[in-house]
Order: structure tokens, then C-alpha cells, then sequence
């Protein structure tokens, strides 16, 4: 049966490359967005509104695991489709 | 550009910095998207770290009345630095406001940590780094890209003898 990562490796390059540029972009918001919640979180921790603190962490807790869980669509690498096509180690 | 035929064996900098698109699926970027998800993890932790900090271990009140000087070493309009022996070192100024009336501020900007100083003739706190702006009464803002108050401290004077003690509203 075929799934998402054997689709992915039969794909056109210039999906892999779309799909790895999305990926990419999304990983650069959610590091934006992380860096604004530790920002806020500091300066309401220092102004001694510590409650805040808690909701930037979770929130950034939440997008990292989100951007770990992106890493599972990115495209493997050409050289190692190519080399199992050859070798057919993958589709027998 | 003209089509090329691949090659064979490609050195190293080729492979990893490949010209042709449809090589371009390579580890760099891989690796790239793998390293922003790890300074994404990098982030979480410090976001972790500044809870445990405020959480665990906040900052202990000063205990206690601590001497500062004499009230004839700070004249009507001057203005003192000292630290609290004893505790974390923290830069604090004394200011004489007009007669009886004193006040201490720690001297660190909550900008970006520039020693302030008591203008007499505008009567204000002023951090010279970036034109920042405190009042000399309570410590708050009143210009400038500082976001917090300056900490306070509590002064009484005493036989002469100035001391500070850990800021309460109601005091002043």
C-alpha cells in the first residue's frame, strides 16, 4: 500500500522543492512567534507579572512540538531516492 | 541555461550547494528546516527557564534598614550612589529632593541597564544612553524607550543619619 512518504518520493522535483520551501517558511513563523512570547514573557516576568510567563511557555511548547511534527513531511534527500530506485531496495 | 547531462561523481561542495533545481531537494535545506526546529526547541526551554526562575527562586525583598550616609553628605538637589552591603550587588542612587524629602532608586535603567542620573534643574531622572526619562518622585516613566518604573526604595531619616529599607507603598 502506497503512503505519503512513497507518494512524496515519486513526486516531481518542483513539489519537493514547494513542499520543502513551506516547510521552511512555516518553521521561520514559528520561530518569529516564539521569540516574541520569550520576549513578553521576560519582560511581564521582571514586571512581576509572572502568570504570563506560563502562557508563553505553553505556547511556545505547542509550536515547537508543531514544528517537529513538520519535520515528518520534508522531502528525503534526491541523492538517497535516486540510489534506492537503483538498487529498487524500496518498492520490492 | 542550456541543459547539462549530470555528473558522474560530483565533488562535495557541488553536491551541497547544487545549481541544477531539481537537485535542489538536498540536506542543506534539510539540515537548515531541522536546525530552525532545534533553536525552536532552544526557545521553549528559555521560555521554561524564565517560569522556573520567577516561580522557584524569585527575588528575595531587602530585609532590614540599611545606612546610606549622613544627611549632610547630599546637599538639597544632589543626588548619591551606593550599594547595600551584604546582598546581591545592586547599584542604587540616594536623591534629596528639597529639605526632608529623599528618595532611592536603583540606578539601572530597565532599558538596557545605563547607570541614571538625578537632573536637579529639570527635576527628573534621566538615562543618557537612549534619552530615557524617569520621575524623580515615584520612578515611573515619563519618556523614553524604557517599559518599567525604576525599583524603589523606602528612605528614613534618623538622627541625621540616612537608611534605606525594602519599598512600601504605603510609607511614602
Amino acid at each position: 500500500m502506497s503512503d505519503f512518504r512513497e507518494a512524496q518520493d515519486q513526486a516531481h522535483p518542483n513539489k519537493t522543492n514547494t513542499l520543502m520551501l513551506g516547510i521552511i517558511m512555516l518553521l521561520i513563523g514559528i520561530l518569529s512567534i516564539q521569540i516574541w512570547l520569550l520576549y513578553s514573557a521576560l519582560n511581564n516576568a521582571l514586571d512581576e507579572n509572572e502568570d504570563i510567563a506560563i502562557a508563553a511557555f505553553v505556547g511556545s511548547l505547542i509550536l515547537f512540538f508543531t514544528g517537529l511534527w513538520l519535520l515528518k513531511y520534508l522531502p528525503d534527500t534526491r541523492r538517497r531516492v535516486n540510489e534506492e530506485e537503483q538498487t529498487g531496495s524500496k518498492y520490492q | 541555461m542550456a541543459y547539462e547531462p549530470k555528473e558522474e561523481n560530483p565533488p562535495n561542495w557541488k553536491r551541497d550547494f547544487p545549481i541544477r533545481q531539481d537537485e535542489a531537494t538536498h540536506i542543506s535545506r534539510r539540515e537548515f528546516a531541522k536546525f530552525l526546529c532545534l533553536l525552536s526547541g532552544g526557545l521553549a526551554l528559555g521560555n521554561g527557564y524564565v517560569v522556573l526562575s520567577s516561580f522557584a527562586f524569585p527575588d528575595k525583598e531587602l530585609e532590614g534598614e540599611h545606612f546610606v550616609c549622613n544627611t549632610s553628605d547630599v546637599p538639597v538637589g544632589g543626588m548619591t550612589m551606593f550599594a547595600i552591603q551584604g546582598t546581591r550587588e545592586i547599584p542604587y542612587i540616594l536623591i534629596h529632593l528639597s529639605e526632608g524629602e529623599w528618595r532611592a532608586f536603583e540606578q539601572k535603567c530597565t532599558h538596557l541597564s545605563c547607570a541614571v542620573v538625578y537632573r536637579d534643574e529639570v527635576k527628573k531622572i534621566e538615562c543618557p544612553c537612549h534619552n530615557g526619562w524617569f520621575s524623580a518622585d515615584t520612578g515611573e516613566v515619563l519618556q523614553g524607550p524604557p517599559p518599567r518604573s525604576l525599583p524603589q526604595l523606602s528612605v528614613v531619616v534618623r538622627d541625621e543619619k540616612v537608611y534605606v529599607t525594602a519599598f512600601n507603598d504605603t510609607v511614602s
